[in-house]
């Protein structure tokens, strides 16, 4: 299983904690990343304001990729979803292709999604490794642990790129992803809501509230932490959770963590090869409440 | 409630005014007679009456001219038309004078009883609609998938490509006012439908059944099969999945004369306002642009905004508008349908969506309204409408090809950390904004808005 990894803007920078326990997961369960260099912003950040500038931008990795011969793995959503929506455009609409191509590429002919895959990071554990390979490599047991799962929006919408994979009203994948390392995957209300992340630079009060408001679904259900699979939730739900609970004089004191750190844990690593010390609701207690390692 | 409920029935046969009267008023509504439509101008002027049920032909001032003339002294009052049956084209006209229905001769008291219902539902449901927040916008009746032909309240028909082909149903307007649809008797394939001429019998709750009269005339080619198994398919999905039947036309050209298409359907709609004298609470009619949601769905992601008939489920899911009801993705979408091109593309609340796809799964008519704004929000930069924060990640991207830029010290926290170095891309996004054009259209108008 060899990926070009596709780490977008926001991981490199401030969202390290995922990107360690995300190789460090993957060197163990058999996924080799390739670092190409030139990949950068996806094109997600410009959709809203300049449509060519995004479809350049993406179709500028995925030709990166695609001159490489490899299949993509974002650990990002947003970028999952702009470089999958591109992917599939293009390889669906030959005009568009030749003049895309022609603007980046003259000369040369490119496939897109009839040559190339794009895969969230959950979705390459779930199809690529699978649930048993997860089990069989289990150092340390997450059982008694209760996780609520936050699928975010773009891991799975607009659900007409993916083809047919899970289904956003019900999601399941990680569920049983959670379930595979043997914590409790909890269910609450508004499990396939929205964390707010887009708005915040535009409107911090509905942004913070719309993340207040899973926040106190998920405390409510029980759950000793969310777990995630996206570095814009991360921001909404473990930096800002200091200043949701301020603003809406609440407690909750919710680890946030990204599902590869729990993987990681499962896996046997310890917190600082996971970034663990870089999340900002501390998960200290909650890995004094795990097992002993195997 | 009925005994509330006044009713005149202007005639210049007597037996037609008894026959509705004793009918009506074995209903519970309280119901007057006119012979004459002088008479019945009258008693418009003394206490007024809720529905007025007059015939088309009548000597002196004839049903046209009375509609005009009612509307003229309680505009508010809702009339149906008696019309004979191939009649359409009158039917039609009469409504566009602001009679509410029509009702082709010979009726039967089910169906006379049933349009009545019908009136006060509409009434109520206007009541509702006007008393939302929405009010200073638009109502209802304004926004419908525009590429489908109307009988107005009644039908629609989707002219197939070829022509040979053509799928009949009915609008969300009438489908409103009978309320939840429990069964529907379809036509038999084969079978003759005449425009303006019942086609298929439709059961709503309250053991009602309404007359669907069919937008166009010719053979039966297919029927819906789905609505056997679900007849609510046509609440929840009119214009799509709640299609009635398939029908190879036979003068589909002199048909589609009879019905209204495209912007027509809006100046139907606002005529009736004006009619009305409502147009003050609503819209500065002249002020509006109908190029507007074509300029739109010329946009990637804009195509689909013209099926949209405002059914809401966009705003009953958004979850930016739980939390804040200044944004509407439905009161965006009408906006734009109706040519408010302006007040949406100056405005903050475009910038609001959180791009969450929610609405997109859920749209019965497939509109991508996420898309929809983001093609509204490429026009609005265009003319100069971008908030600050737009500018500063534009420019970030530009200069250094990602939103967090990673210099030195970056990579080598990075590097102590076991991460392999980020080699930020020489000359940024440059390259690409060049390409794009965006470039350019940064230095004329890329600039924040107010
Ligand atoms: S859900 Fe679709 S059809 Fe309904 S109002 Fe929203 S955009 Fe229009
Ligand atoms: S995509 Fe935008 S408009 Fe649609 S539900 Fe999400 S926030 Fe609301």
């Amino acid at each position: 299983m060899k990926y070009a990894l596709f780490l977008g803007c926001t991981i490199p920078a401030r969202a390290r904690n995922y990107e360690l326990s995300l190789r460090k997961t993957a060197s163990v369960l058999g996924i080799e990343f390739v670092d190409i260099e030139g990949f950068g912003c996806c094109g997600f950040p410009i959709k809203s304001v300049h449509h060519e500038t995004f479809l350049l931008l993406a179709a500028k990795s995925l030709i990166l990729a695609e001159e490489h011969s490899l299949d993509i793995c974002c650990p990002c959503s947003a970028c999952t979803s702009v470089l999958t929506e591109v992917n599939k455009k293009l390889s669906e609409d030959k005009d568009l292709r030749q003049s895309v191509v022609e603007k980046l590429s003259p000369g040369k002919t490119y496939r897109f999604q009839d040559s190339i895959r794009v895969r969230h990071i959950a979705r390459v554990l779930y199809e690529d490794v699978g649930i048993e390979k997860i089990k069989s490599q289990l150092k340390r047991q997450l059982t008694g642990l209760s996780v609520a799962p936050h699928y975010g929006c773009h891991y799975l919408k607009p659900s007409e790129i993916y083809g047919g994979f899970d289904d956003p009203g019900n999601p399941k994948s990680l569920d049983e992803l959670i379930e595979a390392i043997r914590a409790k995957p909890v269910s609450y209300e508004g499990k396939d809501r929205c964390c707010g992340g887009a708005v915040l630079a535009m409107n911090e009060n509905i942004s913070l509230a719309i993340a207040e408001k899973k926040l106190k679904n998920v405390k409510e259900a029980g759950a000793d932490a969310i777990s995630l699979i996206c570095p814009f939730c991360s921001v909404m739900f473990d930096d800002n959770q200091r200043s949701i609970e301020t603003k809406f004089s609440e407690s909750y004191q919710l680890p946030v963590l990204y599902y590869t750190q729990l993987l990681g844990l499962a896996l046997g690593f310890d917190e600082r090869e996971l970034g663990l010390n870089m999340n900002k609701v501390k998960t200290a207690e909650l890995v004094a409440r795990l097992g002993q390692k195997l | 409630m009925k005994e509330k409920i006044k009713i005149l029935v202007v005639d210049d046969e007597e037996v037609v005014c008894r026959s509705v009267n004793r009918i009506l008023s074995k209903e519970g509504y309280r119901v007057d007679e006119a012979l004459r439509p002088e008479v019945a101008l009258e008693k418009m002027k003394g206490a007024g009456y809720d529905l007025v049920f007059t015939d088309w032909k009548m000597p002196g001032i004839d049903g046209m001219e009375l509609i005009a003339r009612i509307k003229e002294i309680r505009p508010e009052t809702d009339i149906v038309m008696i019309t004979g049956y191939s009649s359409i084209e009158s039917a039609v006209k009469a409504m566009s004078l602001g009679a509410f229905n029509y009702i082709p001769k010979p009726f039967t008291p089910n169906e006379l009883s049933n349009i009545t219902a019908r009136a006060i539902e509409r009434r109520r449901l206007l009541r509702e609609e006007r008393s939302k927040a929405e009010k200073t916008y638009v109502i209802f009746e304004y926004v419908m998938p525009d590429d489908l032909y109307y009988l107005p309240e009644h039908a629609w028909v989707r002219v197939g490509e070829g022509k040979e082909v053509a799928e009949i149903g009915i609008d969300d307007v009438y489908q409103k006012t009978i309320g939840r649809i429990t069964k529907i008797d379809l036509p038999e394939p084969g079978g003759l439908v005449t425009q303006g001429n019942p086609y298929a019998e439709i059961h709503a709750s309250g053991e009602r059944i309404y007359q669907s009269f069919s937008p166009i005339s010719g053979m039966v080619a297919e029927v819906n099969q789905e609505l056997k198994r679900d007849a609510g398919l046509v609440n929840k999905d009119p214009y799509g999945k709640g299609w009635i039947a398939r029908v190879n036309p036979s003068s589909l050209e002199e048909d589609l004369k009879n019905l209204l298409h495209g912007d027509a359907v809006i100046k139907w709609w606002l005529k009736r306002e004006i009619i009305e004298r409502r147009q003050e609470n609503y819209v500065n009619v002249v002020a509006l642009d109908p190029k507007f949601k074509f300029e739109i769905a010329a946009e990637p992601g804009g195509e689909k905004i013209r099926s949209c008939f405002a059914c809401g489920t966009c705003t009953a899911i958004c979850p930016v508008r739980e939390i804040d009801d200044e944004y509407n993705p439905r009161k965006i979408i009408r906006m734009a349908l109706l040519g408010m091109r302006e007040e949406v593309l100056a405005s903050n609340f475009i910038w609001l969506c959180a791009s969450c796809y929610s609405c997109e799964e859920y749209c019965p008519q497939g509109v991508k309204f996420t898309e929809v704004i983001n093609a509204i929000k490429n026009i609005a930069v265009r003319e100069g409408h971008i908030p600050p924060s737009f500018i500063t990640q534009l420019e970030l991207i530009r200069t250094h090809g990602r939103l967090y830029p990673i210099d030195d010290f970056d990579n080598k926290k990075r590097k102590k950390e076991g991460l392999p170095p980020i080699r930020m891309e020489a000359g940024g996004a440059e390259r690409t904004y060049e390409l794009s054009g965006l470039k350019k259209m940064m230095t004329k108008t890329v600039r924040p808005s107010p």
